[in-house]
């Protein structure tokens, strides 16, 4: 076929002939043989199906992230908008593709733009869960030398690195959170149109948030023409953007270059979550400590005295073991000497009492427990124990061997798992519904992370999950006005990372531990905290407006 | 394949072809002596060996700990898989490395035997358009007769090899030019590919001009001729049908003649 372009290898017999001539740097037989090898598998022998599969056998991807990944190769030709409901795993999604191109030898030089405060997870994800060498572009390095190089779009649109890139040729442009593109007059659009690239594709949750013209931008970077020319488009569509779902034909154009899975088709809606609250009170002997740890602002720096309040809600050996440390670091601090006898005196914890008793109602059922600390669980264990209830411990910590065998133990012989982290990889525990948080991260990922270990894949039961904290503490702040205000528990809150990177928050923890270190009175740190509540609720309510909007119902 | 399914032995292999010590082999795990031109190859660290040699230092290469075993990846070493940074940095190591040699086959003859000049070469044929598949092919050049054999690394591993020539044995003269035997190769490929079906080609070229008039139905009214260029660029780029013959390794082989 005239049409088909052919390039041979000149080069090959030139540089035997040299070295054979020289007798110089031939290989062995076996090492000749070896590469011959090596190069069988690398090749890709088909033009179809994924190859990264096989060199990501760490990684358990989902069905949707999979058949995502081939279509966005297979169908799109690898340039698409992935837009995802959140939470399902959109970079997932997009490292299986770049992956995949890299493997097949048709992507070497990438360029990954996403928001500054995402650029290190990025780097961290594409290298460790893809093993794809990125790097998060720093200050004085080449553009010319990086091969996949991660930058905030602000970054990379200032000159001088604008003249630069513009200048590269890139085999695969990816931008995440996509939606600031959705304006064509601005330079974020300009820029991202003008890079010269091969595939690309653009991540975004909310690919039409406001004006029907949105999409028409977006899908302009990718297929210039595919809706048409911009008077075309605005005359057959007007700039509503209701007619998205009104007007089939245009619905099934986007989904040419559109991939959209949402949790009701990925079936991960099916299982229901139930959700309790279970309140407690301090007995007198406990709120007269907690009380006194309260009062203690003017000798302890804010940090300790809020991590003090926490560990005490949790149990009194977490407390304990905290304060003895500190009394032997800070010798001045003497006056704690006191309280640390009190606490000493103090009978159980009125948390574990209520533990008790709710997993005697809840019968035979295994039940998972997960603390925020290791002196907890210690005492926990032993508590149980007490009233011969078995469990295993678990940690993040343990060595893959010994996470498979407390599962195993919990699986096959004790009711209850003590668990101090999820541990992102950690374990899967399907066969279990019934989860108690002892405490509360005051991290809504983490918990998320947590319940993810039972409501997941394979689970056919609902699942009950029930939130301890104890009246007229700083647990009660959290859980009223951070995860029932938002509603947290219900939704599963992937678009809180997205609501969180928009307020330029890194870590809700840290903000919300600096809330209180910096309020003077426990009213005021309610405030702030309801403030942010609100600002994350409107966030929240706007995003799942819009979600209604191209949904396919 | 041999490596996916065999990639302890693999491994071993290779850094013995390469003189490290095996110091340990036991389930899945190994345990290398480096030396010091794998260190250079595997272990990243330049500046040791750059300031040791300064120092005039002879250094000391590092030790490498290899899981193949999934089982027993939590021990201390690095976890070896199909995908994992370290196999695929071998491999590259391999595949630009060992590209060239010349080999003798082994025998003990009682009379003098003459060895027949082979060129072989393993070519590696790509097709992209849309997508992208390889194909590999191991093909061997008798010089002397001008006899062509298919899947030559198979015949080849049927009997020892090695770089220097057996006792009372002599090697003929090539008949056939290197350049103009890897010529007689290539046409053999290009009639090869020239009888596969191109469905593939055709679908790529028809997704090209399917986005070519889009383009210019988009630019109609607009005057941004860089912009449309550059687009058009890309796009043939993405999808123009292109096959590319690449040759993995080759060499020079003397073997008997009863080996065709």
């Amino acid at each position: 076929m005239k049409s088909i372009y052919l390039d041979k290898d000149t080069a090959f017999i030139e540089e035997l002939e040299d070295r054979l001539e020289k007798n110089t740097s031939l290989s062995s037989w076996e090492l000749f043989r070896m590469a011959y090898e090596a190069e069988q598998t690398t090749m890709s022998p088909y033009f179809r199906g994924l190859r990264a599969l096989e060199f990501l056998p760490h990684m358990e991807f989902l069905k949707h992230q999979i058949h995502t990944a081939e279509q966005v190769i297979e169908q799109m030709n690898g340039r698409a908008i992935l837009a995802d409901e959140v939470g399902l795993g959109k970079t997932i999604e997009a490292g299986l593709v770049l992956k995949e191109y890299m493997i097949r030898g048709l992507v070497n030089k990438a360029l990954i733009l996403v928001p500054a405060s995402l650029v290190n997870q990025w780097e961290k994800e594409l290298n460790e869960k893809f093993y794809i060498p990125a790097v998060a572009y720093r200050k004085n390095m080449s553009w010319e030398q990086g091969n996949i190089i991660i930058s905030s779009i602000d970054t990379a649109k200032r000159e001088p690195h604008r003249s630069t890139i513009l200048g590269m040729d890139y085999d695969f442009v990816l931008v995440d959170e996509a939606h600031k593109l959705k304006n064509h007059k601005t330079k974020n659009y300009a820029f991202v149109r003008s890079l010269k690239k091969k595939y690309c594709l653009l991540l975004t949750a909310t690919p039409v948030q406001n004006e029907l013209i949105e999409i028409f931008n977006l899908v302009s970077i990718l297929k210039p023409g595919h809706l048409g020319n911009y008077d075309s488009f605005v005359k057959s569509y007007g700039n509503d953007r209701k007619n998205m779902k009104q007007d089939l034909y245009l619905k099934q154009l986007v989904k040419k270059v559109m991939v959209r899975n949402t949790r009701k088709d990925t079936g991960l809606n099916q299982v229901k979550r139930n959700i309790e609250t279970i309140w407690t009170e301090f007995s007198k002997e406990e709120a007269e400590v907690y009380q006194w740890l309260e009062n203690s602002s003017a000798l302890l720096p804010a940090f300790s005295k809020i991590t003090l309040l926490r560990e005490f809600c949790s149990s009194r050996e977490a407390c304990y073991l905290s304060l003895k440390k500190m009394l032997a670091e800070k010798p001045e601090l003497d006056v704690f000497q006191q309280i640390t006898e009190k606490i000493e005196q103090l009978p159980h914890h009125k948390k574990a009492e209520k533990v008790v008793d709710l997993i005697r109602q809840i019968g035979d059922e295994k039940v998972i427990i997960f603390t925020e600390y290791r002196a907890t669980q210690f005492y926990l264990q032993w508590y149980l124990q007490q009233h011969g209830i078995s469990s295993v411990p678990f940690r993040g910590g343990f060595k893959r061997s010994k996470k498979d065998w407390m599962r195993q133990l919990f699986q096959h012989h004790a009711q209850v798992l003590i668990a101090t982290e999820a541990g992102g990889e950690g374990i899967n525990l399907q066969f279990c519904n019934y989860m108690i948080n002892y405490d509360l991260p005051w991290n809504p990922m983490r918990l998320e992370q947590r319940i993810g270990r039972i409501h997941r894949y394979g689970q056919d039961k609902d699942v009950h999950i029930y939130n301890f904290a104890i009246k007229d503490t700083v647990e009660e702040h959290i859980m009223k006005l951070l995860y029932e205000k938002i509603h947290l528990f219900e939704q599963v809150i992937g678009d809180l990372d997205a609501i969180l990177s928009e307020l330029s928050i890194h870590d809700l923890e840290q903000e919300i531990e600096q809330i209180y270190a910096e309020s003077a009175t426990t009213g005021e740190a309610k405030i702030k905290l309801h403030n942010l509540s609100a600002v994350i609720q409107t966030a929240h309510n706007t995003a799942n407006q819009e979600e209604q909007q191209y949904g396919d119902a | 394949m041999a490596m996916r399914n065999h990639l302890n032995k693999f491994l071993i292999s290779f850094f013995q072809a390469n003189n490290c010590k095996i110091l340990h082999n036991d389930d899945g795990i190994i345990t290398i002596q480096l030396t010091e031109k794998m260190d250079k190859v595997l272990m990243n660290r330049p500046f040791y060996w750059h300031y040791i040699k300064k120092m005039g230092y002879p250094g000391d290469p590092m030790q490498l700990t290899l899981i193949t075993n999934p089982h027993k990846r939590e021990e201390k070493g690095e976890w070896i898989h199909f995908g994992s940074p370290r196999l695929q940095q071998i491999i590259r190591y391999l595949q630009e490395n060992e590209k060239y040699t010349k080999l003798f086959q082994q025998i003990t003859p009682i009379v003098h035997t003459p060895l027949y000049p082979w060129l072989v070469t393993n070519i590696k044929i790509s097709y992209k358009g849309k997508y992208k598949r390889d194909e590999l092919f191991s093909i061997g050049l008798n010089l002397i007769n001008g006899t062509m054999k298919s899947d030559m690394m198979q015949t080849l591993a049927q009997f020892p090899l090695n770089t220097t020539i057996s006792d009372f044995c002599y090697t003929l003269s090539p008949m056939i030019k290197l350049k103009s035997g890897y010529k007689r190769i290539e046409t053999v490929l290009d009639q090869y590919v020239e009888s596969q079906d191109h469905g593939w080609a055709v679908d790529s070229l028809q997704a090209l001009e399917e986005e070519v008039k889009l383009l210019e139905h988009f630019y109609k009214t607009d005057t941004e001729d860089d912009q449309m260029e550059r687009e058009l660029e890309e796009i043939t780029k993405r999808y123009q049908p292109q096959i590319t013959y690449q040759v993995v390794n080759g060499g020079l082989f003397y073997l008997t003649m009863d080996i065709a």
